[in-house]
C-alpha cells in the first residue's frame, strides 16, 4: 500500500484519496478467522483496468490505481486498495467510490469467509439481479 | 468444451471438467450444467459466462473446443 501511494502523486493533483478494504473480525454476528479470496485473475485484471480507465475519463483523473489480493487475508490485513488523484477532492472521492463499487459488484473475485467455529462459506455475493432482474445491471447505492 | 467454475459453484461441480456434448450458446450450456447437477440451478441462474476475451451474452455462439468460465455473482472487496 505504501508503494502504491508513493506512485499516486501528480503535480496537477491537489487531492489524493486512498480506500483500503480490510478484513474485520466479525461479519453478521459471526466471528471471522480469516478470508480467502479467489479470482479469475486475467479477467479480473482486465476488468479492473477498464474500470480505472472509465473512472479517469469520467472525472478527468491523472491517476487511478487499484489492487486486489488473492489467497488468504488475515484479520486487520488489507484485501483491496483503491487510490485516486485529482485536482480537487470532490472528483477523487467520487471516483474512488465508483471504482470500489464496480470492483465489488463486477470483477470476477470472490471471498470465502472462514469462521472461528471451523465453518466457512462463500459470502455476501452481489445480489443486484434480485432487484434489477438482470445479472449485468447493478445498483451502486 | 472445457469448463472452469469458481467460488460457490465448486460445491456442485469439479473446479474444471470437460463437457462431452457440443453446446451452441449460454442457454444450452446452462441446461447441460443443470443436467449434471440440478441443485446448482439457483446459483447458475445468477451466473455470468466468460471466454478468453471476456464476458459473453446470450447471443454468443461458442466455438468448437472453447474454454468457458462460469462466473458466480462477485463478492470481492
Amino acid at each position: 500500500m505504501a508503494g502504491m501511494l508513493a506512485g499516486a502523486h501528480h503535480p496537477g493533483a491537489g487531492a489524493v484519496v486512498l480506500f483500503s478494504g480490510e478484513v474485520r473480525e466479525t461479519n453478521q454476528g459471526r466471528a471471522v478467522a480469516f478470508l480467502e479470496y479467489e479470482a479469475v485473475v486475467p479477467l479480473a485484471e482486465k476488468m479492473i483496468g477498464e474500470i480505472l480507465a472509465a473512472a479517469c475519463e469520467k472525472w478527468g483523473l491523472p491517476i487511478a490505481l487499484a489492487r486486489h489480493r488473492v489467497g488468504r487475508v488475515d484479520i486487520g490485513d488489507v484485501a483491496v486498495v483503491v487510490i485516486t488523484a485529482s485536482a480537487h477532492r470532490s472528483e477523487a472521492y467520487a471516483a474512488n467510490r465508483y471504482i470500489i463499487d464496480r470492483i465489488k459488484h463486477e470483477a470476477p473475485i470472490w471471498k470465502c469467509e472462514h469462521f472461528t467455529d471451523g465453518t466457512k462459506e462463500w459470502g455476501n455475493n452481489c445480489n443486484c439481479h434480485a432487484v434489477t432482474g438482470d445479472i449485468t445491471k447493478h445498483i451502486y447505492e | 468444451m472445457k469448463i472452469y467454475v469458481y467460488a460457490g459453484l465448486k460445491d456442485y461441480f469439479l473446479p474444471e471438467f470437460e463437457l462431452a456434448e457440443e453446446v451452441l450458446n449460454i442457454d444450452q450450456l446452462r441446461a447441460c450444467l443443470l443436467a449434471i447437477n440440478a441443485q446448482a440451478g439457483k446459483l447458475l441462474s445468477t451466473c455470468r459466462f466468460a471466454v478468453e476475451d471476456g464476458f459473453i451474452d446470450n447471443t454468443y455462439k461458442f466455438k468448437a473446443h472453447e474454454t468457458v468460465i462460469v462466473v458466480p455473482p462477485s463478492s470481492g472487496g
